[in-house]
């Protein structure tokens, strides 16, 4: 009952008309950007992230958070039918897009709007169930566990966003690293500033996220010189009874799948999205049609996808520790309002945490509203030129980078980031594992340096502990897997290589 | 020498060199008290590990040709830079309006001065709506 209780107090929050108002803006806005070609979740926070500075904390929050299922929203309405494959939404391109050829795009956006509900609606009463839970065996860690939590995150990361556990690495670190720039907390050292004095409180968050995401996905899709051909399609919205029963049991599925992965470490909308979609091809009633446009392909994803949407914010706001990098973006807009997130939020921010949990359940119910019945608007979006666009987002990302503390020198931060950033894209490294490393980096390295304090200097207190022994012995696994799984690769793929000569030396003789 | 897997791993190599080398100059100290060199240090070791197990890596797996088109990035940080500049000089209007002009140029579609100048028209209206509605302080004239 203190669960309803609390949900009830949410809701009394949620529901004012400011905080409506923040959150259909959220959404709408969100939506827009999100059908952008190029644009996933990520890019668009970072580019509306300054809209938000002027607003309170509470509302702010709550746009923010319907910018990112909103933009999570778009992306699928723009796999589905165009074909675009962003990084949020590549399973909806499958079966999705299939529908759309088969002349069904209408069908497959009402079964991605109300899978997208079913999901959000189971995740938001685990996130109520769970979060204070797990709130409360967040003050069992100590800093050790803190540190192997953080590696956790980062070894996921690095394999769910990359499939390259190296490269991903490497871009944790290098974000790490990034980190590092700025005055020194313990001892005051400036370190890496070149003695520029705007380097002293570290690089700018915003900086970096968009000069690796918008400034470089720019310049990648304006190399990309293909055209893209506007969608002219009809749209037939309302399904038959029969095509309306097959969305639900997969949604169902969808959301359980995606609920619980959205809360593991590295976790989130991409990895439950393929999860979602297997576990339909073994257990759905029509899994042979899948692959081909069926309506379980589509159902099934979009729910895990929002489903693990909402449930990532879980290890945010009850851990503090972000589990991938949109919720480490998430989590410095919670510390620009001045929130930290942690185990103490719910107690100390009890409106705020609540509120937010039932704006997303609003959240949900405009963007069924929003989204059903007007997405043959929203697909107008696609008809603007790119010329008139990207200037557009251009400018969006210099008023967002000087909005953020007036200073004009932050705009040749962003540029050099942006040209990191599309040096990163041309060697094929995915910029996401670095926000995670940049937004951890110093908690990294605080709770390293008090844990080896504690142990006066030896390592042993993190296999001693038995939370971080855990963890550390998980990743150990993990790498180990992995190195075993390359050696037999590469000894697969000599093997290949030899068969051809064995069978060419009889043909000579 | 244009091989993406070969130039990757240089890369983090030398990312991983830079910060290593500059993080000797400062304090080390001991496990038990850690200098502010320590971290970064430790950091940078094991990125330097990635970085060589790259290039080693390369050598095994089928070469990728690395393209790099620097014609659309220069424009678009030209852009940038001059909208700062524009902006910190004249005032933000005029900055708009040279990053627009600017920006055109990259892409691929016909140079069209009347489109321009409607984009720019269009986001200095933003740009007054956020100063206006939104109290973003802009310097716009």
């Amino acid at each position: 009952m203190d669960i309803l209780h609390n949900l009830a107090f949410g809701f009394e929050h949620a529901l004012t008309w400011q905080n409506l108002l923040f959150c259909a803006i959220g959404c709408t806005v969100g939506t827009l950007v999100g059908l952008l070609p190029g644009l996933g979740p990520l890019a668009t926070i970072s580019i509306l992230l300054p809209l938000t500075y002027s607003i309170p904390t509470t509302g702010a929050l709550i746009m923010l958070a319907g910018i990112y299922y909103g933009a999570q929203y778009g992306d699928s309405v723009s796999a589905i039918t165009m074909k675009i494959p962003h990084a949020s939404s590549i399973v909806a391109c499958i079966d999705g897009y299939q529908m759309t050829l088969k002349g069904k795009t209408g069908l497959a956006l009402f079964t991605a709007g109300v899978s997208s509900f079913i999901g959000g609606t189971v995740a938001i009463v685990v996130l109520a169930f769970f979060a204070p839970l797990l709130g409360e065996v967040a003050f069992l860690f100590g800093p050790a566990d803190y540190c192997a939590l953080m590696l956790v995150g980062f070894v996921c990361v690095s394999f769910v966003t990359t499939g390259s556990l190296l490269q991903g690495l490497a871009m944790c670190l290098i974000g790490v690293l990034l980190g590092q720039v700025g005055t020194d907390v313990n001892s005051g050292v400036q370190r890496y500033t070149m003695d520029f004095p705007f380097l002293a409180e570290g690089i700018g968050l915003v900086s970096i996220a968009l000069g690796c995401f918008g400034i470089a996905e720019i310049t990648k899709n304006l190399d990309n010189k293909d055209e893209r051909t506007p969608f002219n399609g009809k749209i037939n919205l309302i399904p038959t009874w029969r095509e309306f029963k097959r969305i639900i049991p997969s949604a169902l599925r969808g959301s359980a799948v995606g609920s619980f992965l959205g809360i593991l470490p590295g976790g989130g909308p991409v990895i439950a999205q393929f999860a979602a979609y297997a576990v339909d091809k073994k257990l759905s009633k029509y899994k042979d049609e899948i692959g081909t446009g069926a309506i379980e392909g589509v159902a099934g994803q979009a729910a895990a996808d929002e489903a693990a949407a909402r449930t990532s914010f879980i290890p945010l706001m009850s851990i503090g520790i972000p589990e991938n990098a949109v919720m480490a973006l998430m989590m410095a807009a919670f510390i620009i309002k001045g929130i930290q997130p942690g185990p103490n939020m719910i107690a100390g921010h009890p409106e705020l945490f609540w509120g937010l949990v039932a704006s997303m359940w609003v959240g949900n119910c405009f963007l069924l509203l929003l989204n059903v019945p007007l997405v043959r608007y929203w697909l107008s979006v696609f008809k603007i030129p790119y010329a008139v666009l990207f200037p557009s987002i251009l400018f969006f990302c210099c008023i967002g980078t000087f909005s953020v503390n007036n200073n004009l020198d932050d705009i040749f931060i962003t540029a050099v980031f942006g040209f990191t950033g599309y040096v990163f894209l041309r060697l094929d490294l995915d910029p996401a594992p670095l926000m995670l490393g940049f937004i951890l980096g110093p908690m990294l390295e605080e709770n390293f340096r008090r844990a080896l304090l504690i142990s006066r200097g030896s390592f042993d207190i993190f296999v001693t502990r038995p939370i971080s022994a855990t963890l550390l012995g998980l990743i150990g696994i993990f790498v180990l897997w992995q190195l075993t799984a390359f050696i037999l690769q590469a000894r697969n793929a000599a093997g290949a290589h030899r068969m051809p000569e064995v069978k060419a030396a009889p043909l000579e003789g | 020498m244009n091989d993406r897997n070969l130039v990757r791993g240089l890369f983090i190599a030398a990312i991983s060199l830079v910060f290593g080398i500059g993080a000797l100059r400062y304090p080390i100290g001991n496990f038990e008290r850690a200098g502010p060199g320590l971290f970064p240090l430790m950091v940078s070791c094991l990125l330097l590990l990635i970085g060589v197990v790259s290039v080693v890596r390369s050598r095994f797996v089928e070469r990728v040709p690395l393209a790099f088109n620097p014609k659309n990035i220069a424009i678009v940080l030209a852009s940038l830079c001059g909208f700062a500049l524009v902006s910190e000089h004249v005032n933000m209007i005029a900055g708009i309006v040279f990053m627009v002009f600017c920006a055109s140029f990259a892409g691929t579609g016909e140079y069209s001065v009347v489109r321009n100048l409607k984009v720019a028209a269009g986001l200095v209206a933003v740009a007054l709506a956020f100063q206006k509605l939104l109290g973003f302080n802009l310097p716009l004239y």
